[in-house]
């Protein structure tokens, strides 16, 4: 069902272009050129805090972290399992990832481990990279509560997701 | 951040740090490379809904949500919010980013801070609403599982809630900061 969402938008938006005699190459071509502007622009903040994760990883803060909190995280009723994936999720789309597909490789995929880590996903967002991208290119260095909120958000989140996947 | 693990490193695994570096780096070039083919897709669907005048019917459709959200009076900007949003509820968020992107620009004004309407977007970003977890269901059905798609409704059920409860944060965190500036 859901494939063909995207074709048939795509297809009534270039129908009603046509519709409404709109040249549909040039407005098309005009807004593909932005993307190599908007990318080099953003290339360098997407370079550093991917550069800042793989610090973290590999000196094993973030290992050392996740066992520190794995029983906070249980009190909340989080599997100990996930505790890693809760930490680099904020930071990382494609490594939180790599570490969901660990996860199925150790656990299983409909394991409730790999449930809750799936839910998770699908509810939380890479936070600290959506906040560095969206404000790049403004005059803006300092958001505020917007972080917190949005961390917090993510792990009352997280909890609802192990507390879903036990019944559902 | 990059002090501590590169002090942690030191002791640790003085060899690797470099070679992490540039391998993250090198998967930040990466992943630009493929987000500027996306971006090229969506940047040119983009122009073709603004061009052809569907973006201002969309943005007419969810203005009175995001004129009580976002507080924003600007139709251009309205219109750049009402867009990323359609594109985050669709599950396309790499089309939400560049709309995202120029909302923010929109709205900055050049003051150095983040106004209301910036936190709200950033929050409504990070806690995107989510109706089609693709890329999990996706990795899921790839890993053999027996029904992949299982998860979708419990995923609906908690991104509804994290969206909620984060802009009514927003919403009261912003209240008392008010009121505070109000009494002094």
């Amino acid at each position: 069902m859901s494939v063909y969402v995207l074709p048939v938008l795509f297809l009534a938006l270039f129908v009603y272009c046509i519709f409404k005699r709109i040249n549909t190459y040039d407005h098309f071509v005009k807004g593909a050129k932005g993307a190599i502007q908007l990318v080099i622009d953003i290339f360098p903040f997407v370079a550093s805090i991917l550069i800042a994760v793989a610090l973290l990883r590999v000196s094993g803060i973030t290992d050392f972290v996740a066992r520190l909190l794995s029983p906070v995280f249980g009190w909340f009723g989080i599997p100990p399992e996930v505790c890693e994936l809760v930490l680099l999720r904020p930071f990382t789309g494609s490594g939180s990832y790599g570490i969901l597909e660990n996860i199925f490789e150790t656990y299983g995929v409909d394991s409730f481990v790999s449930r809750c880590a799936c839910v998770m996903m699908g509810c939380s967002e890479t936070i600290f990279y959506v906040a560095t991208v969206y404000i790049s290119q403004t005059k803006v260095k300092r958001l505020f509560y917007a972080i917190p909120v949005a961390l917090a958000c993510s792990f009352v989140g997280t909890i609802v997701a192990c507390l879903l996947c036990r019944f559902m | 951040m990059m002090l501590s693990s590169v002090l942690v490193l030191l002791i640790t695994n003085p060899g690797a740090m470099l070679t992490e570096m540039i391998g993250a780096s090198a998967s930040a070039l990466n992943l630009c490379i493929e987000l500027c083919a996306v971006y090229a897709v969506w940047l040119g669907i983009i122009e073709l809904v603004d061009a052809s005048g569907l973006g201002e019917k969309l943005s007419k459709l969810l203005r009175p949500l995001i004129k009580k959200l976002f507080r924003v009076e600007d139709e251009k900007t309205q219109k750049l919010i009402a867009m990323n949003v359609s594109a985050n509820i669709l599950g396309i968020g790499n089309a939400a980013t560049p709309m995202g992107i120029k909302a923010m620009q929109a709205l900055d004004d050049k003051r150095g801070k983040a106004n209301f309407a910036m936190i709200m977007l950033i929050v409504v970003n990070a806690t995107s609403i989510q109706l089609l977890p693709t890329t999990v269901v996706g990795l899921r059905a790839s890993a053999g599982s027996a029904n992949p798609a299982d998860i979708i409704f419990p995923t609906i059920i908690a991104t509804f809630c994290t969206t909620l409860l984060g802009i009514s944060l927003v919403l009261f965190i912003d209240k008392i900061l008010r009121k505070r500036k109000k009494l002094a």
